[in-house]
């Protein structure tokens, strides 16, 4: 058995179920999307953007630098978030 | 003499914890955790950092989150996050976290909510100036994840409740000395 | 890939059903592959179009629209599996061991499903790196592009997770090396 060619069978690409194309259009006609992940498109906005305008060496680090302190930021505060409330759902546990 | 020596170094100690000469909390001791974890997260972010990305997430200023989030972050000077999570138990001890709580032993900073079993500590500490938070830390040691973060600058967690479109989870802390309403 | 001018397709929505339909596979089998939940999968991919849509006029090129997509749909991935974290998961050591599955080469469904489920048990980064190595045949250069991580901490996760994926397969006798 050659593990390569195994996973490659298994990971191989599927379809949705069929009409999924004309729902997401529909969708989109209709309603906006989560506001959710908006902050997140755009950083991938402008990450796409930079690649193909082709800022200077600099200006490009910069705007990588900070779309990464971005997302480090997001990441940190959902951390503390989740710890947060795990911390109190500890006390409440113990005081009931 | 030497008692006039040492009234000096405990003023200066003393002094450096004075407003405005908030001391960093350093988080020592954990560095060869991320080589034993299954998945660890190591975020430092000083206040340059913080300011871009504030700059960045806010954009054009149109979208409410990001502007929340820019709000959040203009009131910090440095977040740290040091977060393992790992395959089994043992992977670290207790004592190993000691150099840190150390640390919010001192004057300055407050427990406002402690839970300690055999093998799993969670602590959450604030530092106080004002009436206003300026510093707050997290300790959250379980024996497959340990997380320790350090939060220094201004910084209202309520505020943390905005930003639940970003996926920050709604928190929900004890009153800090606020008086509650009675039902 | 259809050379469609990308700007305009917000303002035909023929054309951006065509590239829903184009990618559909891709976005939905990473997704798939990585929440072994069809219908989970279904419901992220369509928020990735969504999001598409609206951010299309930003990019220019059909190479950009998949290279967005898949840095997308795999943080996406990524931070739903983080924010599920409470959720009991089985790590990779507690899955069961695999029946004895027969010799049929690549063309054994058993075996399949057994390696969909072990890669579905990896951690999360893991996880989307075998994904986007196995599934869309990314060499470790472009993973390590697409997830904006260093190209050692990709070959580290390949090598890692393909010597957790053999030992437990070769711990059920008869099957392969």
């Amino acid at each position: 058995m050659n593990l390569d060619d195994e996973l490659r069978a298994a990971l191989r690409r599927e379809d949705p179920s069929p009409g999924f194309a004309q729902r997401v259009v529909a969708r989109a006609k209709s309603k906006p999307a989560p506001r959710s992940w908006f902050p997140k498109m755009m950083w991938a906005t402008a990450l796409a953007a930079m690649l193909v305008i082709g800022f200077g060496a600099m200006s490009e680090y910069r705007e990588n630098q900070a779309e990464r302190a971005g997302r480090e930021a997001v990441l940190a505060l959902r951390i503390t978030a989740e710890k947060l409330n795990s911390a109190r759902d500890k006390v409440i546990r113990r005081e009931n | 003499m030497r008692r006039l020596f040492l009234l000096v170094l405990i003023a200066a100690g003393i002094a450096a914890q004075l407003p405005g000469q908030l001391l960093q909390l350093r988080i020592t001791g954990l560095d060869g955790l991320a080589a034993k974890a299954k998945e660890s997260v190591d975020i430092t972010l000083d206040s340059n950092l913080l300011q871009m990305a504030g700059g960045f997430l806010a954009g054009n200023g149109k979208d409410k989150d990001g502007k929340d989030l820019k709000a959040v972050l203009a009131g910090l000077k440095a977040i740290t996050v040091r977060s393992f999570e790992f395959n089994e138990a043992g992977q670290y001890r207790i004592e190993d976290l000691e150099p840190i709580r150390a640390q919010l032993r001192t004057p300055g900073w407050s427990k406002i909510v402690s839970s300690q079993k055999k093998d799993e500590i969670s602590e959450i500490y604030t530092r106080i100036e004002q009436g206003k938070v300026v510093g707050f830390a997290i300790i959250s040691a379980e024996p497959k994840e340990l997380a320790v973060i350090a939060i220094e600058g201004s910084i209202d967690l309520n505020d943390l409740s905005k930003l639940g479109g970003l996926g920050v989870p709604a928190i929900a802390i004890p009153d800090q000395g606020k008086k509650g309403k009675k039902e | 890939m259809n050379a469609v001018s990308v700007e305009t397709m917000t303002d035909d929505p023929e054309r951006f059903e065509e590239l829903v339909r184009e990618h559909q596979a891709m976005v939905f089998s990473m997704a798939c592959r990585y929440l072994r939940n069809r219908a989970l999968a279904e419901e992220i991919a369509q928020d990735v179009f969504l999001q598409l849509y609206r951010k299309l006029p930003a990019l220019e090129s059909p190479e950009h629209v998949v290279h967005w997509l898949r840095w997308v749909t795999a943080h996406r991935l990524i931070d739903h599996s983080r924010q599920a974290k409470r959720r009991p998961q089985s790590p990779l050591e507690d899955v069961p061991e695999p029946a004895a599955a027969d010799r049929l080469g690549s063309a054994d469904p058993l075996l399949s499903d057994m390696l969909r489920d072990l890669v579905a048990s990896l951690p999360e980064n893991a996880r989307v790196v075998m994904i986007l190595r196995y599934q869309e045949d990314l060499d470790p250069m472009d993973i390590a592009r697409a997830l904006d991580m260093p190209i050692a901490t990709v070959k580290s996760h390949l090598q890692r997770s393909l010597a957790l994926l053999r030992d437990k397969l070769s711990r059920q006798k008869g099957v392969g090396k």
